[in-house]
């Protein structure tokens, strides 16, 4: 087991006010580690930390460490760590742009393509690793916006894959879709797991169930508890991690 | 106080309002009227195309119209650039603390000043200080100034139109923040950037007080040959035909005065007509 992501109390703020709290938690290559919990307990600060898309809001701040493979991630070029750590919204984020131009987008503004003859292997590629190739094939050049909600989330996906990172956060991914996608979503996940890391913030406890290998429970800013899934799930240490996954929380 | 039944409150507002719009748009209307009325006799392409003869009694405008274009398109090449960039660095990069607040604040207020201010702004320091005189670059600087909050403050809206989304997806792909914004933010923003660019063409184009003393004359036998040239203009033509000549044939006057109203009315129109294209074809 090697550690990909490690954070050492960490501790994070809005306006001076504590929204995650001594956090000490490592990710290990080429797991899905789930974190989960109820609104507002930190989840999506915690995300937006590992790939520092929270530096450009003035009213937070930030203690403690993140270590990516060794190197903290805080004193790394921005540009460089998000590479490395791609990010997915809850709601999909098509750019304006055709399907074609938007997986093509990030690799080109990176410099990451060196002949143009490769534009089109590198789309092919991440649209069938996010399991959407069929689906478009014939239409790569029609507008990202006219998908539908679960396609737009997989496209999401393959514009991550593009630029070949290592880790990949998903920040409920599947709040805004049917149950169908959710499931296609599910399976991508689970493809990806053999090449990248994974870490999903889920608000659904049965989708953390079903795909992660590693669960963590967050409750008002702080770690209640983490453990193999399986675990977790039978047997949790803690009465509130119980309360919660069985659905008696509140 | 009478208490009406709701039917008739309705009604009366109704009228009220019908009574409100007509009222404003019938002084415009009657403007236009007059003005083609007097004037359309001696549109021709002869008028639109020839020198003044006879004391400005006959013959053409061209003239007038060669200037009023260069300085206006001399303008708007020194503004849009420098208005772009100032939007693109108030509305993307600065930090909003007091400094911002107060340049902000001042980007508003100067769009208020008065034209003539700006006029003898332009005459002490473009054509007596940084000794450009009477000409064509004077007067287009002078008017650069003076329109430069507005094109900041539609630009800043066109480039806040674009949703704080497209940036976080992009920036999230490890995407560079100029990038983003050359890439993502610009290309999306362009098409309000650029309909406010032509209203504010349209807009400077009657512009009289900012050019009298930094541009225009009163009668130059020739077109510009550089942009340090003295040049004639629309609106100001037009002010001394009405007024410093004896005799002025009236269609003439009438006639320069529908050459400026069509010049601005027809750029206003491609400024509607561009926001609508642009908006059908926009794609979130
Ligand atoms: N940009 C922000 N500014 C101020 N407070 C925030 C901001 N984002 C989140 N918070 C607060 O931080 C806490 C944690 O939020 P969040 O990380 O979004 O939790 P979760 O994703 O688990 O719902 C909440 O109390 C929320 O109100
Ligand atoms: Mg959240």
């Amino acid at each position: 087991m090697v550690n990909k992501i490690k954070v050492e109390n960490l501790s994070c703020y809005y306006n001076e006010k504590c929204v995650l709290e001594s956090l000490n938690i490592d990710v290990v290559q080429n797991e899905i580690l789930s974190v989960i919990g109820p609104a507002n307990s930190g989840k999506t600060t915690f995300l937006r930390t590992l790939n520092r898309m929270n530096d450009l809001d003035i009213t937070y701040s930030r203690k403690g460490d993140v270590y990516l493979d060794d190197n903290n991630i805080f004193d790394m070029k921005m540009e460089d760590l998000r590479k490395r750590v791609g990010m997915l919204f809850a709601m999909p984020i098509p750019l304006p742009m055709s399907i074609y131009e938007n997986i093509i987008y990030a690799p080109k503004r990176l410099g990451l393509i060196t002949r143009k003859s490769y534009q089109d292997t590198i789309v092919e590629r991440a649209l069938k690793d996010a399991s959407l190739w069929n689906e478009v094939k014939d239409r790569l050049n029609s507008s990202a916006m006219r998908m539908s909600g679960g396609q737009q989330q997989r496209l999401c996906i393959a514009r991550i894959l593009a630029v070949n990172p290592e880790v990949i956060l998903f920040d409920e991914p599947c709040s805004g879709l049917d149950p169908v996608s959710t499931v296609k979503v599910e399976e991508s996940m689970l493809e990806l797991k053999q090449k990248y890391t994974i870490v999903l913030v889920t608000n659904n406890v049965k989708q953390a169930s079903r795909v992660s290998d590693r669960t963590a429970f967050f409750l008002t800013g702080k770690l209640v508890e983490i453990d193999k899934t399986a675990k977790l799930f039978v047997s949790p240490k803690e009465k509130t991690t119980e309360d919660y996954i069985t659905g008696r929380f509140g | 106080m009478i208490k009406l039944n709701p039917k008739l409150s309705q009604k009366f507002s109704y009228l009220l309002l019908c009574v409100a719009t007509i009222l404003a748009i019938v002084p415009v209307v009657v403007i236009i009227f007059i003005i083609i009325k007097n004037g359309a006799s001696v549109i021709s392409w002869e008028f639109l195309t020839s020198m003044p003869k006879n004391g400005m009694c006959g013959g053409g405008i061209l003239p007038a119209i060669v200037g009023t274009l260069s300085i206006v398109l001399c303008a708007v090449l020194i503004t849009l650039p420098i208005g772009v960039c100032a939007a693109i660095y108030l509305n993307e990069y600065a930090k909003d603390n007091l400094l911002t607040r107060i340049v902000k604040l001042a980007i508003v207020n100067l769009a208020g000043v008065p034209s003539v201010v700006y006029g003898l702004f332009g005459l002490g320091v473009f054509v007596m200080f940084l000794k450009l005189g009477v000409s064509i670059i004077a007067g287009a600087l002078t008017l650069s100034i003076m329109e430069l909050p507005v094109i900041i403050t539609t630009a800043r809206g066109a480039l806040s139109s674009v949703p704080y989304s497209f940036r976080e997806a992009s920036l999230s792909l490890g995407v560079s923040r100029w990038q983003t914004i050359r890439h993502v933010v610009l290309p999306n923003a362009l098409p309000g950037i650029l309909t406010g660019a032509i209203l504010s063409i349209a807009r400077i184009s009657g512009e009289t007080a900012p050019i009298l003393f930094t541009a225009a004359a009163f009668y130059v036998p020739h077109l510009p040959h550089s942009p340090l040239d003295q040049v004639m203009a629309l609106p100001y033509h037009l002010f001394i035909i009405s007024t410093q000549i004896p005799n002025m044939p009236k269609n003439i006057i009438y006639g320069t005065a529908l050459v400026l109203l069509m010049m601005v009315l027809t750029m206003s129109c491609v400024a509607i007509v561009a926001r609508i294209y642009f908006r059908k074809r926009r794609k979130w």
